[in-house]
């Protein structure tokens, strides 16, 4: 019997470069400083569409709210950055603990060549396909980010799962990128079915906490770095 | 979370079948439709439609492979002969009256495979294992192909063109790379 895997599973036969791309990340490591002071840990969000800013402006509150000071800083599209990001984060952040990056650009995420990235992803297969198509793009980058995945909008928890697992294992499939599961917004949450739902919170705590608990952020010294090792 | 992926044998019947269900594209080769989920006949086989509204019918069994083979005959034969009821009753086979298609799916291939694929055009034959991604299922399906088969599909596949891992240019605006069929086949549904 020859073994010919079914595609939804199959994973990609080599992934030239892998290895190579893994101890890069890890040997460029900034070393740890002790200056926690003069740092901002910076979060950037990938948003499918304009309409998501919700999504970052509240986990800004409730990260402020559980005694991480943050802040919001959207970043301007641009291919070609002209002046350090830091810079423009030193005037924005002040002495915030986070800075939260959103963009609705992929052009904007490749050109800072950030080491993590959040996707803001809406339950349905079209939002899927996109979040799937931009992550490729990153793929073929010399430094593929490490990506995790809040999806909005899906009925329940199982559907968040199905449509996560939908994309996870597409990307490991065919692109060898894992995700990361960062969790999800149910769609009774969103300010579209309930302005003021209490319960809102609740789900952007737990994405606070895997965010923090995960370690899912860039650290930026204040003028020591530049876009070129953000 | 990370993802975390492993091997099993172990799983029921109906757990199979939600898994089929879901792998309906893969075992038919392209877009398709759920016709009846458990069809009151031996072994409660799946009706599908294919993309060219071929009516098929999946025969699984978790285990005994001759069980999923022979209801699978016995449920194509009954499928035949109600031929004109079931273009009748379902619009996906847009009363072309075309015959059934088997597919069988079980965990080892079942006796006389070769012989059988090589005598049944309209038979295609497929082990299976269970991936688990911690609580959740996947299924691996591999079909069982004849000798003849399987010395097409040793040929090398083309290699990709270097192009596509180089690179981009900074300059204008970044294009989303294509999709192949394969992927595009893939996210076409849940």
């Amino acid at each position: 019997m020859a073994c010919q895997l079914s595609p939804a599973w199959q994973r990609k036969a080599v992934s030239p470069g892998r290895m190579e791309k893994i101890r890069d990340r890890f040997l460029s490591d900034t070393p740890e400083t002790g200056a926690d002071t003069e740092a901002c840990q910076v979060i950037p969000f990938l948003l499918d569409n304009p309409g998501l800013d919700w999504v970052t402006s509240n986990l800004c509150e409730v990260l402020t709210e559980r005694g991480h000071d943050s802040t919001l800083y959207p970043l301007p599209d641009t291919e070609e950055p002209q002046a350090p990001l830091t810079d423009s984060l030193r005037e924005q952040a002040g002495n915030a603990e986070f800075c939260l990056l959103p963009t609705t650009s992929a052009e904007t995420v490749l050109a800072h060549a950030f080491d993590h990235l959040v996707l803001l992803v809406p339950a349905n297969l079209n939002a899927v396909l996109a979040a799937y198509q931009r992550i490729k793009l990153l793929a073929e980058q010399a430094h593929t980010p490490e990506i995790g995945i809040v999806l909005v909008g899906p009925r329940d928890q199982h559907a968040a799962w199905r449509f996560f697992r939908k994309l996870a294992v597409g990307t490991l499939r065919y692109l060898d990128v894992p995700l990361l599961n960062l969790g999800f917004l149910p769609e009774q949450v969103i300010p579209e079915h309930a302005p003021h739902d209490h319960h809102r919170n609740n789900f952007l705590t737990r994405i606070s906490e895997r965010l923090l608990r995960s370690g899912f952020y860039s650290t930026l010294p204040y003028g020591k770095i530049t876009q070129a090792n953000v | 979370m990370k993802l975390c992926t492993r091997t099993t044998n172990t799983i029921d019947a109906d757990e199979l079948r939600t898994l089929l269900i879901d792998a309906a594209n893969e075992l038919t080769g392209g877009e398709s439709r759920l016709l009846e989920a458990r069809l009151p006949w031996d072994g409660y086989p799946i009706l599908l439609a294919d993309a060219e509204y071929h009516p098929v019918l999946v025969s699984f069994d978790p285990i005994n492979s001759q069980a999923a083979l022979l209801n699978g005959l016995r449920a194509t034969e009954q499928v035949a002969t109600a031929l004109p009821w079931l273009n009748q009753v379902y619009d996906a086979l847009q009363k072309q009256l075309r015959p059934p298609r088997l597919m069988v799916v079980s965990y080892d291939p079942p006796p006389g495979a070769e012989a059988l694929l090589a005598g049944c055009p309209d038979l295609k034959l497929f082990g299976y294992k269970i991936v688990r991604i911690r609580q959740e299922a996947g299924l691996l399906l591999e079909p069982v192909v004849t000798g003849r088969d399987a010395c097409s599909d040793a040929a090398p596949e083309p290699e990709a063109p270097l192009a596509t891992r180089q690179e981009r240019p900074r300059t204008g605006p970044v294009a989303l790379p294509t999709l192949s069929d394969e992927e595009k086949n893939y996210f076409r549904q849940l």
